[in-house]
């Protein structure tokens, strides 16, 4: 009994993370967008305007309508600059799901998309899908040539009817309390941006693009696109084996291999952070296949940020904490977290780089021979969650950073969730490289 | 009134276990398939208007004469076309195992998108023949004696369909107006599909998903749930 209810507990606490996690992703948005166009004094006044109350009958109305609307207030929460943190708890909250597809239609659509039946493209296909996805939905197949594959189907026509949502969301009544101080542009840019994931192909791309590169990982397992399979609504992909978490520690995995699996995915984050320098940056545990030979799968590649250099360095200051005895690198990380503007000495800046401090040494801890990290540990996953809040409330300038932030989170709550313990400082050291300052 | 010359030869045309046709009658309904076959193609080609009966004759190998003698016009010819579609539609879904025990949402939209999926070679044809039927007195009109044979066949078809869900409980016992509901419907959704301008019109796919799962729903609990 214990363990089920500290299990739920880690999944609550790990479910609150991951919707400030989904609040602070692709914020890209608002330092493309935002910044010529509204004032701080002005942004101020907007958010001040706002109170908890509007946000969450807004979220509420968009929930109502379910179907691709729901994109539209999962990519809105994405606007950290212009929307406050009570809008942006409310907005991430909302998941965007695509109706279910029966066989006949999910057939119907295949055809639509492909120009043939899947039984007429596939050796086998399993009519009834495995899982859902975001805008359709998941299928078991073999090829012809015997391959075992899951093909992704996308829902008919969401692209138009995202297409729609917006405009809608442009026109309707409760939209204008959304539009009234959301700039015409950042609608637009939104909408871009979701349109993008409606196309298979650049999955495709990411897949491939991560699959070459995370090769010197061993114990990494990506699927291999079939492109003479796929098209913008039909991804055909291999089938990455594996277990989902829960299924994972069903088998009640001893500590050893949860410690393994969480040190491959730490290896993980910092190669693409540092080598890689692009993200998986979807943290969903769904996306992670764990396997009892410590391999472990990943798969959904819709959402990759390919990083600046600038944002890669930052994150790398943290880590290191030079910046602690150096006054040009303590400004360039105070610069990079607040935007270029920020005083370096203003009180509040100075508050919110102790607590950055404060929980890199809980991380990362720089004594000698410091002891494993427990991150099974509810009190070090609080002060995660206490950080990821601080830095929400704070204006970010770097969208990478934001990335940053969110994919380390999602690690964090994996590890918390494995009860891993694991050497994290030397970890850290085989990859993040020493910086100077320059 | 007009006659249905046809349908007065064959001996018990509206039953559903047809009787065994003579060689004649074989042949007969042979050449008709033929040079409907050939008609489509060429209306597909040089559409509606722009197809002539020597055209068809030549292709179909007859003389143009004789081709008076299997359809009067190409109205007639549409008529043969849509009895073809409802027979085959009739046939392929009582072949069809595993739908007969899918949802009722699902059964309609597999039986609707295989109406489409019928018409759709020949989408420019059934454009115009839409349009013609909207004509009070055209064969094609849903008022017309002519056009009723099919759409009687096709209204029971569909009866059959929703008494098998009514006997499973699904939902509750809806009389003859189920199956108009739904032929109506039917004739929206081709509407839509004709003007719907979406990557492999798509769009259609949709509406008749969204549409099939609310309408059923709504049915089911006899009203709307605000
Ligand atoms: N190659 C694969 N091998 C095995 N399982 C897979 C593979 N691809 C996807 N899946 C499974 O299907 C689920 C949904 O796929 P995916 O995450 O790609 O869809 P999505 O639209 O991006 O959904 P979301 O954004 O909600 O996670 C995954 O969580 C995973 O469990």
């Amino acid at each position: 009994m214990g363990v089920v209810n500290n299990k739920n507990k880690s999944f609550a606490r790990g479910a609150r993370l991951a919707q400030l996690g989904a609040g602070l992703a692709g914020s890209y948005l608002a330092y493309q967008l935002q910044r010529p166009f509204l004032s701080d004094e002005k942004q101020k006044s907007r958010r001040q305007s706002l109170n908890n109350k509007q946000a969450t009958s807004v979220r509420e109305e968009l929930q109502n309508l379910r179907g691709p609307i729901m994109k539209v207030g999962q990519a809105l929460s994405m606007q950290t600059h212009a929307l406050g943190p009570e809008w942006i708890e409310q907005l991430s909250a909302l998941q965007m799901q695509a109706p279910p597809m029966h066989p006949s239609l999910m057939r119907a659509q295949f055809k639509s998309a492909f120009g043939k039946y899947p039984e007429e493209v596939y050796r086998s296909f399993e009519p009834k899908p495995f899982a859902a996805a975001s805008l359709g939905q998941v299928h078991w197949a073999v090829t012809p040539g015997g391959d075992e594959v899951v093909v992704k189907i996308q829902y008919p026509a969401i692209r138009e009817a995202i297409e729609s949502d917006f405009t809608l969301l442009k026109t309707a009544g409760f939209a204008a309390r959304l539009t009234g101080f959301l700039k015409d542009s950042i609608v637009q840019e939104a909408q871009r941006g979701i349109l993008e994931e409606t196309d298979y192909l650049l999955e495709a791309k990411n897949i491939e693009y991560f699959q070459k590169a995370l090769q010197p990982l061993d114990f990494m397992r990506t699927p291999k696109v079939y492109r003479s399979l796929s098209n913008g609504q039909v991804l055909t992909m291999s089938r990455v084996p594996g277990m989902r978490l829960d299924e994972f520690l069903a088998t009640k995995p001893s500590q050893e291999l949860r410690n393994r699996v969480g040190a491959s995915l730490m290896r993980l984050f910092f190669f693409q952070l540092f080598h890689v320098k692009a993200l998986h940056a979807d943290p969903h545990p769904g996306n992670y296949l764990f396997n009892l030979d410590g391999t472990i799968g990943l798969v959904d590649f819709g959402c990759v940020k390919y990083l600046k250099p600038e944002a890669i360095r930052c994150y790398g200051l943290f880590w290191s904490r030079e910046w602690l005895h150096d006054d040009d690198l303590y400004a360039e990380v105070v610069h990079t977290v607040f935007g270029r503007k920020a005083a370096v000495k203003d009180a509040h800046v100075r508050r919110v780089m102790k607590e950055i401090a404060g929980f890199y040494d809980k991380f990362h801890p720089l004594t000698p021979n410091p002891p494993l990290l427990d991150v099974g540990d509810p009190k070090f996953m609080d002060s995660l969650t206490e950080l990821a809040r601080t830095l929400i409330k704070n204006k970010f300038l770097s969208a990478d950073f934001l990335f940053l932030s969110r994919t380390e989170s999602g690690m964090c709550n994996l590890l918390h969730i494995l009860k891993a313990q694991l050497p994290s400082t030397k970890i850290a050291r085989e990859y993040i490289p020493v910086i100077t300052n320059k | 009134m007009k006659e249905k010359p046809r349908s007065r030869k064959e001996p018990k045309p509206r039953t559903n276990k047809a009787p065994k046709p003579g060689k004649r009658d074989e042949n007969k309904e042979r050449t008709k398939e033929r040079i409907l076959d050939v008609a489509m193609k060429l209306f597909q080609k040089h559409g509606l208007d722009g197809t002539t009966t020597k055209q068809i004759s030549r292709q179909a190998g007859i003389a143009e004469g004789t081709l008076f003698n299997y359809f009067k016009t190409k109205e007639d010819l549409a008529l043969f076309f849509f009895q073809k579609e409802t027979d085959s539609l009739i046939e392929w879904f009582r072949g069809e195992k595993d739908l007969q025990r899918a949802p009722l949402a699902e059964k309609l939209f597999a039986i609707i998108h295989r109406q489409l999926e019928y018409l759709e070679p020949c989408e420019d044809f059934i454009g115009a023949v839409f349009f013609r039927s909207l004509q009070p007195r055209s064969k094609l009109s849903p008022l017309s004696l002519e056009s009723q044979e099919f759409r009687i066949k096709y209204l029971k078809f569909i009866k059959e369909v929703l008494s098998e869900a009514e006997e499973e409980k699904e939902i509750p016992p809806l009389g003859d107006l189920g199956a108009y509901a739904v032929g109506l419907f039917y004739i929206g959704i081709v509407t839509h599909w004709l003007h719907d301008p979406s990557n492999g019109k798509q769009k259609t796919l949709a509406i008749l998903d969204r549409c099939l799962q609310m309408g059923t729903r709504f049915v089911k609990k006899e009203g709307w749930e605000w």
